[in-house]
């Protein structure tokens, strides 16, 4: 089923029938954007994305020029080609220049009836939350306003709970991934990943459910000549994953928005506490993208995962054009030196399944890491 | 990744071009006398910051569109890191050992020949080191990631000024904190006090200078174009380097006395005008003197530049100096590009275009700046509405392996041509 959401989307027939049925489809684009909040509005959140497999991107070139970062450029190529066209919304928020960019050039070509862009801090403190609560008050009243609906705070606990839910799913599934020989590798696990928010999350949460209890009690699928990270830009082919497993990597974690950074922390409503300020506070706190400063925090949580799932090397993949991951890769490549971590940096465009080169760079690492292991 | 000082920094050699540009200056009988205030100007910037050390001073290092007008109210020398680095190549004709010293630190080629240059400048010692690192997110995100690797390269502290992207009251409520924190960041690295009379004082000055870009636009409208071609990049180092300085009230004054003369008289800065074009975004560095020459040459001249010239309405008020910064920062020309691309900004290119009776825009494409360059559509299909054609010049803007000067000079004859034929 998570497949089957993959290979059809964008107009993938479980979101073409929430359509049908009436429900308002709200596309959002980074991390940043909260979904409860889409969600207790009524409507099916759908993760802007684009192919998740090397293509030409003329037409995402021929309007957002060469220079900027494949992942928008194919973003907005299938907005372009009406992939999208059963959106009713549009949020994004200033997480990047590809990201407001992608905005504004989805408002001009790809018109919707709502486009909204947050502002997002790029600091950690309470002013900072304080602010990026205003900008969650203020999508609510854009989405209240043209969806028709009033949001009110059981329909976002409920959101709250949700999504919640969905994540501690997503750590479990995760968690099966420390064992020496985990039941689920890297691929398979990107897979569940991009499906999560591209179906209804209930449906999600229900097929999710049922997979780890089949996990249990499938087989395990080897040691791998190394355990690896992936870490840095925006990935959603799985076949990038497979390619690495394919010659002995086992990819056990990452530190991408597309993987451990959507689900790594949930909301927390505390005694008392508006679930909207829980949800701004996660949100502005999560897993942090390499858009926020400082980067000591990014850098001791990919750290922590690290310990936590015995990770040998990191593969840091960065999609030409990304300046928030290009600027960091100096600090990290220090940060990783100074704990023993090797790193592979490769230098990527988004979709891609991996190349030639590019395999063979990886193969080497992973030799090295296998010699280092003995 | 340490700091390895293998040459003297080149803010004397700098100084020395400047010296050299306001004797010729001085020596020309048409000179115009602003041109000389700005050299000296220029010259006053980099004499504080070569003797800065020697005198015991607080250098801080910030980023472009920083407002540098807190560092003077507070007797700090300001390095304005991307005009000192950019100077260097545009009086030096020196680049390619930056951007090889800016790979070195580990940046990637994708990342904006500014930066890596400037990385690159600090990490070889070609500029001083400052005594604090002070960036922002105005403008782009290699701005606003800039800063922990120079704070590494320099050994020195920083303070990242975080700015809010839209304007409503909670935004600028934000970013005046930011700016109150920025103050006792600085009092306590350098020990000094910061003197809110004096960034008062400040306030008023670039309120007045203000008021000054604005009529010097305005005159600007008249045909022929009184401004020489490319001197809008006078006037944009003015904002960059002296807000709020007296000479640079002085300085405005004196080009707007001069335009107004040359309008009167009707004189035009080109010998015989035959093109008006829109400058969208910088043209680089290194064939400022060749496209002068171009453009007296084809009677071609730039007669607004939206994102450098076209100031945002308002006015600055000095009995609240702390938000009139905040203010200005959203009140600046290039303030257009940090926020969204709305219909409005768009509709004001347009509306410049028509105001000015421009024949043409060149969009100078620099390849390291995507956030410019992803607009390029959006201005080619807005102008097209109107009927004003947009020439794309891929270029960087201090690189000069990237574009040379055959390649402009072809694609701006043949743009020539094109004009030529729609009339
Ligand atoms: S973070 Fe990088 S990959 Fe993601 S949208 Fe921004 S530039 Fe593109
Ligand atoms: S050239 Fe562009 S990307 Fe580089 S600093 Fe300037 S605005 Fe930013």
């Amino acid at each position: 089923r998570f497949r089957q959401a993959n290979r059809t989307f964008p107009k993938s027939p479980e979101i073409l029938s929430a359509k049908t049925q009436g429900q308002k489809v709200v596309g959002w684009v980074c991390t940043y954007v909260p979904e409860e909040l889409l969600h207790a509005a009524g409507a099916l959140p759908v993760r802007i994305s684009g192919y998740a497999r090397e293509t030409d991107l003329q037409d995402g070139t021929a309007y957002f020029y060469v220079n900027n970062c494949s992942f928008a450029r194919s973003c907005l190529q299938l907005g372009l080609r009406g992939e999208y066209e059963y959106l009713d919304g549009f949020v994004a928020g200033s997480t990047c220049d590809a990201a407001r960019r992608l905005f504004d050039l989805w408002c001009n070509y790809v018109p919707v009836p709502f486009s909204h862009v947050m502002t997002v801090p790029r600091k950690y403190s309470e002013r900072a939350n304080d602010l990026y609560f205003t900008q969650v008050l203020e999508l609510k009243k854009g989405l209240e306003e043209h969806l028709g609906v009033g949001i009110t705070a059981q329909a976002l606990m409920n959101s709250i709970a949700l999504y919640n839910e969905s994540r501690s799913l997503l750590r479990a599934l995760n968690d099966l991934r420390k064992l020496d020989e985990p039941p689920i590798d890297g691929s398979q696990t990107m897979e569940v990943l991009n499906a999560s928010s591209r179906m209804p999350k209930e449906a999600f949460n229900d097929c999710l459910r049922g997979l780890i209890r089949d996990l249990d009690r499938s087989k395990p699928k080897g040691k791998g000549k190394a355990r690896i990270m992936i870490a840095g830009s925006a990935l959603n082919n799985a076949d990038f994953i497979q390619s690495i497993e394919r010659i002995g990597g086992l990819v056990v974690t990452d530190e991408l928005c597309t993987g451990t950074r959507y689900w790594a922390d949930p909301v927390a409503v505390g005694n008392h506490q508006e679930p909207l300020k829980a949800i701004a506070r996660r949100y502005l706190n999560n897993f942090p993208c390499a858009r926020m400063y400082p980067s000591e925090e990014r850098f001791q949580r990919m750290l922590h995962l690290i310990r936590e799932f015995r990770v040998d090397g990191v593969i840091s993949q960065t999609i030409r054009y990304c300046s928030p991951y290009s600027n960091d890769l100096p600090l990290l490549s220090d940060v990783l030196n100074q704990n023993g971590i090797p790193m592979l940096s490769l230098d990527v465009e988004y979709g891609t399944s991996g190349s030639g080169q590019i395999l063979t760079r990886v193969q080497a690492f992973l030799e090295m890491l296998e010699a280092r292991r003995e | 990744m340490t700091t390895t000082a293998k040459t003297p920094d080149r803010i004397d050699a700098i100084l020395r071009a400047c010296r050299l540009m306001l004797r010729m200056n001085r020596a020309r009988p048409d000179a115009r006398k602003s041109e000389v205030l700005y050299y000296e100007m220029l010259i006053d910037y980099c004499t504080q910051l070569a003797t800065a050390r020697q005198q015991g001073r607080f250098v801080a290092a910030h980023t472009v569109f920083f407002p540098c007008e807190v560092l003077y109210a507070m007797d700090i020398v300001p390095m304005h890191t991307e005009t000192t680095s950019w100077m260097t190549a545009l009086f030096l004709g020196q680049y390619a050992d930056l951007l090889a010293a800016g790979a070195e630190q580990g940046l990637s080629s994708e990342i904006c020949s500014p930066h890596r240059g400037l990385a690159g400048a600090l990490s070889i010692g070609a500029l001083p080191r400052p005594d604090a690192v002070l960036w922002s997110n105005m403008v782009c995100d290699n701005t606003a990631k800039c800063g922990e690797l120079l704070m590494k390269i320099t050994g020195s502290p920083g303070f990242f000024l975080d700015r809010p992207f839209q304007r409503s009251d909670e935004e600028m409520k934000y970013f005046v904190e930011e700016l109150r924190d920025m103050v006792a960041f600085l009092e306590a690295q350098s020990g000094l006090k910061m003197d809110w009379g004096k960034l008062s004082e400040t306030v008023r000055h670039m309120d007045e200078q203000i008021e000054l870009f604005r009529e010097i636009n305005r005159l600007r409208e008249a045909v022929p174009s009184p401004f020489h071609p490319q001197g809008f990049l006078e006037l944009v180092t003015v904002d960059y380097l002296f807000p709020g300085r007296p000479k640079a009230t002085e300085y405005l004054q004196t080009l707007r006395d001069e335009l107004a003369t040359a309008v009167a008289e009707h004189r035009g800065a080109v010998p015989k005008e035959r093109y008006r074009l829109m400058t969208l975004f910088m043209p680089p560095m290194y064939l400022i003197g060749f496209l002068e020459k171009l453009s007296r040459e084809y009677g071609a001249v730039s007669a607004t530049e939206p994102f450098f010239c076209n100031w945002g309405e308002g006015r600055l008020d000095p009995a609240k100096p702390l938000e009139s910064v905040a203010q200005k920062s959203y009140m600046l020309p290039e303030s257009h590009m940090f926020g969204p691309m709305s219909e409005k900004a768009i509709g004001e290119i347009v509306e410049s275009a028509r105001r000015y009776e421009v024949d043409g825009a060149i969009y100078y494409a620099d390849v390291g700046c995507r956030h410019t360059c992803a607009t390029i559509k959006l201005f080619k299909d807005a102008l097209s509405e109107i009927d004003v054609p947009v020439l794309t010049v891929d270029c960087d803007v201090v690189d000069p392996t990237v574009t040379s000067e055959g390649e402009v000079r072809e694609k701006l004859e043949r743009f020539f041509e094109l004009l030529d034929d729609r009339r």
